[in-house]
């Protein structure tokens, strides 16, 4: 944070709760930013992996679980890869909620210590 | 110590108090600026250690519940082909690049790796308890984890923030004082 010049403004300890709590909010915004990127590229390899399901002509096919790759049918593949991209989706889309709502409440806190503080404090990235 | 309304500490971590007023928090600890900045810088370092190996733990829960999860998985796939009949077919790395193929018998039972070169024979319901449990454990403690590091964060924040306004009313004492002294010139 930026050290004001001498400045006169006094810190409550409501300000101090509110400097914490926007701490906490812009970690936890990185850390939302990773697990989306992470999850939009589990999707995208789910959709890699069913689309050469559909190209290849072998009836068994080798899907990893694990550390170990099962011989299945083409059948039960598809469908577990089914499965893992709708879990994935609702996982993404519970993520881009949470960040949606940790931008607002940023947002919200700036307005209040930007309105007190002014140039004294500084809360964007580096 | 000026007025805490904060947790005083959290499981061994002292908690970094709220200096209300610089001026009496300075005359109170009976420390100059200079002595005060100090010690607060070395309060955050503290802080800073205990972030970093809080966050070793994380890194390390974070990658033991996939591993978890993997296991149940496994052995929920066998006790799927265990109705069939039908044999299980894997292949499994050797060495690196290098693999075989595995052939699973219909089983009532696996042998899960429990560490210190420890492996122990399960039933399938008994495996998939065992491994349930440890799920939740590790669950729990990322949970107990993340609370902590906030906690250190938050403490973090607080000294950061006395820092700069120890430094701040320094800054201004000097001013006034240099201020003080000058005037008297004019007269």
């Amino acid at each position: 944070m930026q050290q004001g010049g001498g400045s006169e403004t006094e810190v409550t300890w409501e300000d101090q709760q509110n400097i914490n709590k926007f701490g906490r909010l812009n970690n936890r915004f990185h850390e939302l930013e990773d697990e989306i990127r992470i999850a939009k590229e589990t999707n995208e390899n789910l959709e890699d992996a069913s689309n050469e399901l559909i190209l290849t002509d072998e009836e068994v096919v080798r899907f990893q679980i694990g550390e170990v790759f099962t011989h299945m049918s083409k059948e039960e593949v598809e469908s577990k890869i089914e499965q893992m991209q709708e879990v994935t989706s609702k996982n993404l889309e519970k993520l881009e909620e949470e960040k949606d709502s940790m931008l607002a409440q940023m947002a919200e806190l700036k307005k209040i210590l930007y309105g007190k503080f002014k140039d004294s404090i500084n809360l964007e990235e580096d | 110590m000026a007025s805490s309304s904060a947790v005083s500490e959290r499981r061994g971590i002292p908690g970094a108090s709220f200096v209300e007023d610089v001026q009496i928090y300075l005359t109170q600890s009976g420390l100059d600026a200079n002595s005060a900045l100090s010690f607060l810088q070395e309060r955050l370092q503290q802080y800073k250690l205990v972030e970093m190996r809080l966050l070793a733990q994380q890194r390390d829960l974070q990658a033991k519940i996939p591993d978890i999860e993997k296991c149940l998985d496994i052995v929920a796939t066998l006790q799927v082909k265990k109705g069939t009949g039908e044999a299980l077919i894997a292949d499994f790395e050797v060495s690196e690049g290098i693999y075989s193929r595995a052939c699973i018998e219909d089983t009532d039972s696996v042998c899960l790796w429990l560490g210190a070169n420890v492996m122990l024979e399960y039933s399938c319901e008994e495996a998939v308890a065992l491994l349930q449990k440890n799920l939740e454990n590790a669950r729990a403690s990322l949970e107990v984890l993340v609370g902590d590091l906030q906690f250190v964060r938050d403490q973090v924040t607080v000294t950061q923030v006395t820092i700069a306004r120890v430094y701040n009313w320094d800054v201004h004492q000097r001013r006034s004082r240099q201020a003080a002294s000058t005037t008297p010139k004019e007269s």
